[in-house]
């Protein structure tokens, strides 16, 4: 196999059909059936997905008792259906013959067509290829969907392989090109899943009849499986037929075999499960026996360092293994390039796999010291066991600080390891109070916990008493992790508060409510003060009239001609009209009054004026 | 020094009386009418605070421009002035006043809320 220079992340099936998927299609098929249709899509498909049809004299004794020898469809469906059963032969008369050719002219249907030719062609009667061509390619000009091409092309693979087929197979491209892209993960038509399956049906049928490779890419394919195989349960007979036609097609053409590559249990070795397995099948789980599965490469997934690179998996009993542990390789995760070969019509034979290498932790060197702040005193270290406990408790006041410290190494190689989690537990048993440090490692993986008293007052809220010692690891590639109670700390604190009971934290209840606060109206001013204010501001008033009077104001000049009543009343009603407008109108409304009434006394009082103006001269 | 402004106010009341002519006293008692009401819608804003102000404004500005109004009015009526306002007839003077009235009034009464 030719080692790919380049690393391309090609697509690989993310949906295909498990042992359960098929079973549960096959249990579909097998239910019982009324009618011709039915009983060809029930056999038909059973004998695609490789199962044993059942009572098979029955079947076809039923076929030939429903058969109506003057329709097409009929015929069809008894013909092809006595095909996949052993030992049954419809009879056919002169007349059956000429109906089905009759049928095949480009008046008919393409549906039609397909079915009388490969009636004509299960029944062994001689038929002209090129007349059917002609139909063929005069129905597709007029039928243009999905299903008609689908059928153009099954009909196509059921002809003379020395016949003009070229054209036919042109609809192959122009088929894949009406395919609808989903997110470069599908390829189906709008149509629906089962004009999707018969048409990958079709186009494998004829490109084997033929013997040229279907213009279809590798991603395109895996992008049909997805689609084709997500559907996990059935509408109607018809639907599981194409699906199984499909599956079927899928796994024995003579181009694509798109090829299923899953972990057998859980994608984990270690030493107690050293092999990794895998089930290589093609789309419909069937075992691909014949191929070779090798491990490409396999790298450190932190590191990105190789530890292997192209070692075989051995085939044991229809399953792929390949012992890692026997490269005895660190705990971790690992990125596997996996490539199955052997067959030229492998699809998506590049697979990626994040396999994961776990062990077993064990705790060494565990050494607890109670360590005194100036040192004058020695310190005295208590080395302790797994899983036993520390015989006597450690005490620590404000003066000391408890020490501990201890290695965390690897069962089977005796590796140290730093694993995701190393927490140190202190738990106060009379107060249910908590607290959890976390254990650093330091340059040569050594870890260390120090327990400052004075420091560490706050976490403990300086409760005194004593507190059990817990230490806590665990990671993900650890198969045993640890909870040790390794010894009991009597902590004294200074200046100690009166412990409080652990209330737990009232995140739960309900909160107190929010009570809306409306907005309040401005304050007024009380009424009193304002009304005296109005009274107020119309004093001036009269005091204007008190003065106007005094200085002889008077309206003894006031003549009474049109113009200047017209004018007054005119102005007294612009006035009310500002009152009109404050309390009921608005502006536009306000504005159309004032143009009439404005007008009318704009003329009038123009006249008036002018008339007292011409007074004015004449009396000079 | 109190004194001389006391003489100076009397004086200046006396010239007053005797030298304006009437209409322009009628005007003027209008002006001290306008002044008073203005004055005191202030005073009532000072002592009970600016709610609801739009109302206190377009009522001041009221006061304002009515007095504005009537200043134009009585320096173009002035006899005294005649000589700037040649193309201004007493009569158009009062139409002027009358109009500028009724666009100030459309705007205060808008306001007024």
């Amino acid at each position: 196999m030719a080692s790919q220079s380049i690393k391309t992340q090609a697509l690989t099936p993310s949906h295909h059909l498990s042992l359960s998927d098929v079973a549960r299609l096959q249990s579909l098929l097998s239910q019982p059936f009324t009618d011709l249709e039915s009983a060809y899509y029930s056999v038909v498909g059973l004998t695609k997905l490789g199962a044993v049809i059942p009572d098979q004299n029955e079947v076809c004794h039923f076929l030939k008792s429903e058969l109506d020898p003057a329709s097409v469809d009929s015929l069809f469906f008894a013909v092809e259906t006595s095909q996949a059963i052993s030992g049954c032969e419809i009879p056919v008369s002169n007349e059956t013959r000429d109906i089905l050719l009759a049928a095949v002219s480009e008046d008919s249907t393409m549906g039609q067509i397909h079915r009388a030719v490969s009636a004509l062609g299960s029944l062994g009667l001689p038929l002209a290829s090129q007349e059917v061509i002609g139909a063929l390619t005069a129905r597709i000009e007029k039928e243009d969907n999905v299903m008609a091409i689908t059928s153009a092309l099954l009909a196509a693979s059921r002809l003379s392989q020395q016949a003009e087929l070229g054209g036919i197979l042109e609809e192959i491209e122009d088929l894949t090109a009406r395919l609808d892209d989903l997110g470069g993960m599908y390829l189906q038509f709008e149509e629906g899943l089962e004009a999707t399956a018969m048409f990958v049906t079709a186009a494998y049928s004829l490109s084997d009849h033929v013997g040229v490779e279907p213009p279809l890419k590798e991603d395109q394919v895996i992008q049909l499986v997805n689609s084709i195989f997500s559907k996990k349960s059935w509408d109607s007979l018809a639907e599981a037929f194409s699906v199984a036609s499909a599956a079927a097609a899928l796994s024995s053409n003579q181009f694509h075999v798109p090829v299923v590559v899953r972990t057998h249990g859980p994608a984990t070795v270690s030493h107690s499960q050293p092999t990794l397995q895998l089930l290589v099948t093609d789309v419909m789980s069937q075992p691909l026996t014949s191929a070779n599965v090798l491990v490409e490469s396999a790298n450190a997934a932190s590191s990105k360092s190789s530890i292997l690179s192209q070692a075989p998996f051995t085939l044991n009993d229809g399953i792929f293994e390949f012992n890692f542990m026997s490269s005895q390789p660190a705990s971790g995760y690992y990125q596997f390039t996996i490539a199955v070969t052997g067959d030229k019509r492998l699809v998506a034979n590049q697979v990626e796999l994040k396999v994961k290498v776990s062990t077993e932790v064990a705790v060494t060197n565990m050494d607890l010291s109670v360590v005194d702040k100036d040192q004058s005193i020695g310190t005295k270290t208590t080395r302790v066991d797994y899983p036993s406990k520390a015989k006597s408790s450690f005490v620590a006041d404000s003066h000391q600080y408890f020490a501990m410290a201890f290695q965390l190494v690897d069962v089977n190689t005796g590796v140290e390891l730093t694993p995701h989690q190393t927490f140190v537990r202190l738990h106060n048993q009379k107060t249910g109070q908590e607290v959890v440090f976390v254990a650093e490692p330091d340059s040569k993986n050594l870890y260390k916990f120090e327990l400052d008293t004075a420091e560490r007052k706050s976490e403990f809220d300086t409760i005194s008493g004593t507190y059990s010692l817990c230490l806590i690891v665990g990671d993900a590639t650890l198969e045993n992790p640890i909870l040790w109670n390794v010894a009991d700390v009597v902590l004294k604190f200074v200046d100690e508060e009166a412990p409080a009971t652990i209330q737990p934290k009232t995140l739960y209840v309900p909160k107190p409510e929010i009570q809306h606060l409306f907005r309040e109206p401005e304050k007024k001013p009380p009424t009193v003060v304002s009304n005296a204010f109005t009274a107020l501001v119309l004093f001036p008033f009269l005091l204007l009239l008190i003065l106007w009077f005094k200085l002889g104001a008077n309206i003894s000049n006031f003549r009474l001609s049109p113009s200047t009543v017209l004018f007054h009343v005119g102005h007294a009603a612009m006035l009310g009209l500002m009152y009109v407008y404050w309390t009921h109108l608005d502006m536009f409304q306000t504005l159309k009054y004032l143009a009439i009434i404005g007008g009318v006394t704009f003329l009038a009082g123009n006249r008036m004026l002018a008339q007292k103006a011409v007074k004015r001269c004449v009396s000079r | 020094m109190s004194n001389s402004v006391i003489s100076v106010i009397s004086r200046f009341l006396e010239e007053y009386t005797s030298t304006t002519p009437t209409k322009l006293k009628v005007v003027d008692s209008y002006l001290l009418y306008i002044l008073l009401t203005g004055a005191l819608q202030f005073l009532y804003c000072l002592l009970v605070g600016t709610f609801p102000f739009n109302s206190f404004l377009s009522g001041f500005i009221s006061c304002v421009g009515s007095f504005i109004l009537a200043v134009c009015l009585r320096i173009q009526i002035n006899p005294q002035n005649k000589g700037d306002f040649l193309s201004i007839s007493p009569e158009r003077a009062f139409a002027d006043f009358l109009f500028a009235h009724t666009v100030l009034h459309l705007v205060v009464m808008n306001f007024i809320g």
